[in-house]
């Protein structure tokens, strides 16, 4: 018999609003467990806000958001135990070293002593930065930089992994290594990421979303995704 | 707790390790072995009153300038964002960075104690209060160390921050002279806020309840606006 997950993170009716501005209107969506979601689109469409609501940033003016099956306003703190999350600016503590960073980020989420060490190994391994482990942040490239940005996200082995625009100012070569890298994430972790290139996500995801002045315009399966742009193009 | 040692950690580092506590602790002591220097040369009386003034002027320029970074800097670096994303409770945020700015703090003051220890060398102070005067500047550090790390979490911009706290301190400092302008009942306000007001019995051996209440108050009053602001998402 296969036992069905439940969805790992689910928005019903969530709005974001500064002002009179609205930056999110009534968005529904339900991102199934171990998947790779992508949301896709321009600048400004609401894509950071949504992944900062996700992330505990910020607090939706209206709607609920579950995440692992809780409650990101009523159980913050249970909700962002669950979570992993790289901003796109990729923020760190430049005058930290790269296992010290982890390292902190990892007692942060609760990883206690006596797991500390290896928790900080495995992530060290999985993201190849054993080259770099005692160099100060400010020294790393950008790639070097946005894999530090998985390494603390990962370290906690959280069940979703929040992504905002992680390829943003890779060279060729590093955003084929980070796609890979989130691909081999799928099944272990639930990622929901944003992007506003449309053929990264046919590459990366197994579901988009595209998102556009606030609104959630629609989903549906990359598969090979061959239709894929005339399909945003009809939403668009 | 845990969060709240391992954030403390991070800030002691961060407090301890930049040239900025050093550049203040030097400049500190500095002007004040001059200040004691000529204090002592010219009255002769083996007390610290004169030295307490010193620091509490010190205190109020120069501590804006600790607490400045706190989280303008965390702002303008993102790093805000991942330690507020982070499960942990904003109040540990807010504590481990006022403990680990008023250690420093502190950490200079006690310099100071080299003069009581001078004093005591080369005559008879009377102990009372040399130590009311440590007490007065522990609270009153404690306050400007809170207030400005509520400044810190206001802006992006240190020296904006700074300013903000300067200027509010120089406020305070003279609110009890600007009552002499105000009708009542204002004028027993403004009184009651005054900062010199309530450091100076201190300072001078009176120990009142009042004095310390208003510090301890004014003190949680900062750090619970504080958590207020990092809390507003």
């Amino acid at each position: 018999m296969v036992v069905e997950q439940p969805p790992a993170v689910v928005a019903s009716g969530v709005s974001k609003s500064y002002g009179s501005i609205a930056a999110l209107a009534d968005i529904d969506l339900s991102v199934r467990s171990g998947e790779v979601f992508c949301l896709l689109g321009p600048n400004g469409s609401g894509k950071t806000t949504f992944i900062r609501l996700l992330a505990g940033y910020l607090l939706p003016s209206a709607g609920s958001l579950r995440l692992a099956g809780i409650d990101v306003v009523a159980d913050p703190i249970a909700a962002r135990r669950r979570i992993g999350y790289v901003p796109e600016s990729v923020p760190a503590y430049r005058d930290m070293r790269v296992r010290e960073f982890v390292s902190f980020m990892a007692r942060l989420r609760g990883i206690d002593a006596a797991r500390l060490s290896t928790a900080v190994e495995r992530v060290v391994e999985l993201l190849n930065l054993q080259a770099v482990t005692e160099k100060p942040i400010r020294a790393l490239s950008r790639g070097y930089r946005q894999r530090v940005g998985l390494a603390q996200a990962l370290v906690h082995e959280p069940d979703v992994v929040v992504l905002d625009e992680p390829t943003n100012g890779l060279d060729p070569r590093q955003i084929i290594e980070v796609r890979n890298l989130i691909r081999s994430l799928a099944g272990r972790h639930t990622v929901l990421m944003s992007s506003h290139i449309l053929g990264e996500v046919g590459r990366i995801a197994d579901r988009v979303g595209v998102l556009l002045d606030g609104r959630l315009r629609g989903t549906r399966t990359v598969g090979d995704g061959a239709d894929l742009e005339d399909w945003f193009l009809s939403l668009t | 707790m845990t969060a709240l040692s391992v954030l403390l950690r991070k800030e002691l580092h961060t407090t301890f390790s930049s040239p900025i506590g050093y550049t203040i602790a030097a400049v500190f002591l500095l002007v004040l072995g001059y200040t004691f220097s000529l204090t002592l040369f010219a009255t002769k009386v083996a007390n610290l009153h004169y030295i307490f003034h010193q620091m509490y002027v010190l205190s109020v320029l120069l501590v804006p300038i600790l607490t400045m970074r706190a989280f303008a800097e965390e702002r303008r670096n993102d790093t805000l964002e991942l330690l507020l994303t982070a499960p942990v409770h904003e109040i540990w945020i807010v504590l481990a960075k006022y403990l680990a700015s008023l250690l420093l703090v502190l950490g200079i003051y006690l310099g100071a104690l080299v003069y009581a220890a001078i004093l005591d060398r080369y005559g008879e102070p009377d102990w009372g209060p040399i130590w009311s005067g440590f007490l007065a500047l522990t609270l009153h550090a404690s306050l400007l160390v809170a207030v400005g790390l509520l400044f810190s979490s206001l802006t992006e911009n240190q020296v904006v921050a700074a300013a903000l706290a300067i200027g509010s301190f120089l406020m305070l400092w003279f609110a009890d002279s600007v009552s002499t302008l105000l009708p009542a009942p204002l004028d027993l306000i403004a009184i009651n806020l005054s900062l010199i007001g309530h450091f100076r019995p201190l300072a001078t051996g009176s120990v009142f309840a009042s004095d310390i209440v208003y510090f301890a108050s004014g003190t949680m009053l900062a750090l619970f606006l504080t958590t207020r602001r990092l809390a507003e998402r």
